[in-house]
């Protein structure tokens, strides 16, 4: 069965050519939903772009006929966000693959939205950090997720994605450097330095205005080009690890020991999360289990960096075993250390960790919040989610900045049961309920996320959000309903 | 949202629980390894590669499709049918997949394809045309079966016994298509000494019916040949044809999902199933056979799905090919279990023949770009493709069968 209209149909053939566009079912039931709860939806077209052009000419045509445009990667963002809420087009930007430049010397690279973490992560490791031709060492990092490597960077990028330098340089979001933008009325715009020149090596000291499109969900235009920080790959590195009795005592430790800085990464895990895969439906856990465990990356040039950070987190550890924090020492199992070393891996990123036999479904509420709400919250969502079935399979991350950090709750559940499918979108919408107020923001937010976020946020916020919005995009077509305010 | 499974009479329905296992990561539609020194990282999807939108790349799409279909959110119809038809059932998804539905991917292909037959849907037109006269001619070249046997040599003719311990299953594209195949593999089965005869009532190993869904015509081929070892007094079954020795060692013998023990019962239960490669692998390592002569020349393997990703025979052609005296082994980048399909299988050369050869153009030319004069395989049915886009494109490379380089130089010690 075809949908839309056979004029739009035509016009974006005119625009990428018969092979790249489709109004069939067959081809657009794929973007009709994800892993989450998200009631299906049809779109009416999927488009597949190549060039900035052919993303402003549709974009001009979506204008014209007021046609929503849901741009789309791979469709992995865990909160429905491509899932269309009104129709319309899918820009499968796939096709826009290409790694523009990676600049060994000033150390950034450039790339399109389809270029996938499997791509781009081969590419910077056969790319050595250098100067004039000197080689100081071999293979670049940039922030990996435990995603799918099939994801987009770009599109993880600038919806504050966190990788595996968290603890180091933060979130990916903060390793921006330039950007190429759509507007949604389909003029192109350069970002930061790469708009005076050809360098793409920083917005700074420009007024920021990456952030209207940073963290907008693909709200306010359509990224083609998108300069990031990469880094040399160090060439030590261990894996750190100690369990707690407690949420309280584990994030003593982790905010004691991230305050020196030394870690690319540290994060805790319950003992749900712990488990291979994830328990489901709940069951307790052993009563002598602990109930977090934590691993910390440890990176260095030499043996001795490397023996120097670990004599320091040493010291934090038993600095906090003397004050009572109830810390135990475990072994941290050796495929584990594989997969905290070995990023991006298509197994950490395959979901196969978290939901074995379970019936498919995965959603989170995927939150920052300060680390001082953690043992709070903890306990609150322990209580929401064992009194809905399910286990508490909670992360804690301390990013690099203040002491905050990633609080998420990977939820597995049964999307052949409505039951367990309402259960755990009901769990997940209380959490957000209960963590706003203790500073807590969802990041990647399904609908029903903005919709708490909107009922309590600050009437100003919003008030410059929809201005903002307005702006941008006058005939609400770029992925409309996302925010909870259009 | 929740999945109701509606459709209930759907053949893929019957793998329902597995089927909605997948989490609808994508991992499985791009291949990727982390390495110690470089990562791996390529396009393993020859559908996905041609065809774009997500429905044609990797197994999530046809997941998506198969479950739309089960909870009649969409219909069959014409392009329900282009995108099951064009997978060529390389494997390649299912090889990057970690969750539990994983080993029921290609089988979940299968079922799909045979729900397609019985709809009013857009078969393409070719593989028809066979699927009628294959029950006839039990070959789905169109050929007659009294010329099965005529690609043998008369003075292999006169020296095959009635009764042996092996019967080399020859398979339909060695004896109607590739028949230098099949005289190569003859002959080289003599020199080796190997007591082996040819049967002229082999019927097709309905690897072709099984891959496009055609179940019901499968079952009488299935079983069929599954009673010619005792009828010929043999212990064993020796191809040339990786698709005939996935169909035997596997769909023959084994439960579901490897196999369709469930379908058909368990065929073959005392009979081997073994390929060319691995015999000659074998008796070289145990120093049964010797090379006489060089092949000297720069040589890279393609892996043909069927006895790669499909069996894990991946080390057997390679042993072989590293021991030719004066062979030069060169890998293509994609290659073992990230190996790029011929694009011939799942019967997409039947189908489609253009974009099947637009595939072997592709893998044509990562095997130019290692500098290689010769391109390998070991199956009938990748030599036919990657065979023709050598010829369509002017390479350079020049293909043969890894028992054609073998033949003239191997011998028994
Ligand atoms: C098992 C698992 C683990 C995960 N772990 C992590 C993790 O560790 N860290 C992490 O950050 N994420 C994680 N994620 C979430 C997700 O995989 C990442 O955010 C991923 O990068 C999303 O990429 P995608 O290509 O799937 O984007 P999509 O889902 O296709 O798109 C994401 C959003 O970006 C918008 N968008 C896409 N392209 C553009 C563009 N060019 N311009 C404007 N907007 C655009 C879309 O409209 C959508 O709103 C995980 C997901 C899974 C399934
Ligand atoms: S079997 Fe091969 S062609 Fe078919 S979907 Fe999987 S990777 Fe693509
Ligand atoms: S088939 Fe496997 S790899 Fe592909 S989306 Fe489903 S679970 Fe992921």
């Amino acid at each position: 069965m075809a949908r839309g209209n056979h004029e739009v149909l035509a016009t974006l053939e005119q625009i990428v050519g018969a092979d790249f566009v489709s109004n069939e079912e067959a081809n657009l039931q794929p973007y009709t939903w994800d892993m989450t709860w998200a009631e299906p939806r049809m779109p009416d077209y999927v488009v597949m772009p190549k060039t900035v052009t052919e993303v402003q000419r549709i974009l001009r045509l979506a204008n014209h006929r007021k046609i929503p445009v849901i741009p789309y990667t791979n469709g992995t963002n865990i909160g429905g966000l491509c899932v269309p809420e009104e129709g319309g087009i899918i820009i499968d930007l796939k096709r826009m693959d290409q790694i523009l430049n990676i600049d060994p010397e000033t150390c950034y690279a450039v790339i399109e939205p389809g270029v996938s973490h499997a791509a781009f992560s081969a590419a910077l490791k056969a790319t050595n950090p250098q100067w004039k031709g000197q080689e100081f060492s071999k293979g670049f990092d940039f922030g990996w997720g435990v995603h799918p490597a099939s994801a987009s960077v770009l599109a993880m990028a600038i919806n504050h994605g966190i990788g595996h330098l968290n603890g180091r340089i933060g979130v990916n979001s903060q390793l921006l450097t330039g950007m190429e933008v759509v507007l949604p009325t389909a003029e192109v715009c350069k970002l930061g330095s790469c708009a005076y020149s050809d360098s793409w090596h920083s917005f700074l000291p420009l007024p920021r205005m990456d952030g209207l499109f940073t963290g907008w969900l693909g709200t306010t235009g359509i990224v083609t080009k998108l300069g990031v920080w990469i880094f040399p790959i160090r060439p030590y590195r261990d894996v750190l690890s100690v369990s707690a009795a407690s949420a309280e005592d584990i994030t003593k430790y982790m905010v004691h020991w991230r305050h020196y800085s030394l870690c690319d990464e540290v994060t805790a895990v319950s003992w749900w999360l712990a488990q291979i895969p994830i328990v489901f439906p709940y069951h307790d856990k052993p009563k002598d289990a602990p109930e977090f465990y934590s691993y910390s990356v440890i990176t260095g040039w030499s043996q001795e960096e490397l023996d120097y950070k670990r004599k320091i987190w040493k010291q934090v550890v038993d600095q906090e075993k003397a004050k009572g924090t109830k810390l135990f020492d475990f072994e941290y199992p050796p495929e584990a250390k594989r997969g905290r070393t070995e990023l991006p891996s298509r197994i950490v990123g395959s979901t196969k960790n978290y939901s074995k036999s379970c019936g498919g479904g995965i959603a989170w509420p995927g939150t920052f919040a300060p680390c001082k709400s953690w043992p709070i919250l903890y306990e609150k969502w322990k209580e929401i989610y064992i009194r809905h079935g399910l286990s508490p399979a909670t992360r804690f991350t301390d990013y690099q900045g203040a002491h905050y950090g990633m609080l998420r709750c990977m939820t597995p559940f049964n999307k052949r049961d409505p039951a367990s499918v309402q259960a755990a979108r009901d769990a997940m919408v209380e959490c957000v309920r209960a963590g706003i107020p203790e500073g807590m923001l969802p990041y990647k937010p399904p609908v029903e996320y903005q919709n708490e976020l909107n009922a309590v946020a600050d009437a100003g916020y919003l008030y410059l959000e929809t201005k903002i919005k307005d702006m941008l995009d006058p005939n609400n077509i770029m992925n409309p309903g996302k925010l909870g305010i259009r | 949202m929740s999945h109701l499974l509606k459709n209930k009479n759907l053949e893929v329905a019957k793998i329902y629980d597995y089927v909605s296992m997948c989490t609808h990561c994508g991992n499985c539609k791009y291949g990727y390894e982390y390495g110690s020194e470089n990562n791996f990282a390529a396009m393993l999807c020859v559908q996905g590669d041609k065809f774009n939108f997500d429905s044609y790349r990797g197994s999530r799409g046809k997941v998506s499709l198969a479950r739309s279909l089960m909870h009649n959110r969409i219909g069959f119809s014409d392009a329900v049918a282009h995108v099951l038809f064009t997978c060529t059932s390389c494997g390649a998804c299912q090889q990057m997949c970690e969750t539990d539905i994983k080993p029921y991917i290609l089988r979940m292909f299968e079922a799909l394809r045979a729900d397609a037959w019985k709809q009013n849907v857009k078969i393409p037109a070719n593989i028809k045309a066979w699927s009628d006269t294959i029950g006839k001619n039990y070959n789905p070249y169109k050929e007659k079966h009294e010329k099965r046997l005529d690609w043998i040599p008369s003075s292999i003719k006169s020296s095959l016994p009635k009764k042996a311990e092996y019967i080399y299953f020859v398979g339909c594209t060695a004896s109607y298509r590739q028949k230098e195949v099949a005289i190569a593999t003859a002959k080289m089965l003599q020199k080796l000494k190997v007591d082996f005869t040819i049967v002229d009532d082999e019927w097709c190993c309905a690897s072709p019916l099984l891959r496009t869904g055609q179940y019901d015509i499968a079952k009488d081929f299935v079983e069929h040949n599954s009673a010619l070892p005792d009828k010929y007094k043999a212990s064993a079954f020796i191809t040339t044809c990786s698709g005939c020795y996935r169909t035997l060692s596997r769909d023959y013998k084994m439960d579901a999902p490897e196999g369709y023990a469930d379908k058909y019962g368990k065929n073959l239960p005392n009979t081997k199933v073994i390929h060319t490669t691995q015999l000659v692998d074998e008796m070289l390592k145990k120093g049964e056979i010797e090379f006489t002569g060089k092949f000297a020349q720069k040589v890279t393997y393609h892996d043909p799905c069927h006895l790669g990703r499909h069996a894990e025979v991946y080390d057997a052609p390679r042993n072989i090919l590293k021991k030719v005296p004066g062979l030069e082994f060169v890998e293509m980048y994609r290659n073992q279990k990230f190996s790029f399909c011929c694009g011939a299988g799942g019967g997409v050369r039947g189908g489609f023949a253009d974009y099947s050869l637009e595939t072997a153009a592709k893998r044509v030319k990562e095997a130019e770009s290692t500098g290689a004069q010769v391109l390998t395989s070991a199956c009938p049915f990748c030599y036919t493709n990657l065979h023709d886009a050598i010829e369509m494109n002017k390479s350079p490379l020049k293909f043969e069968d890894i028992v054609q380089i073998i033949e003239p130089i191997v011998k028994r010690k």
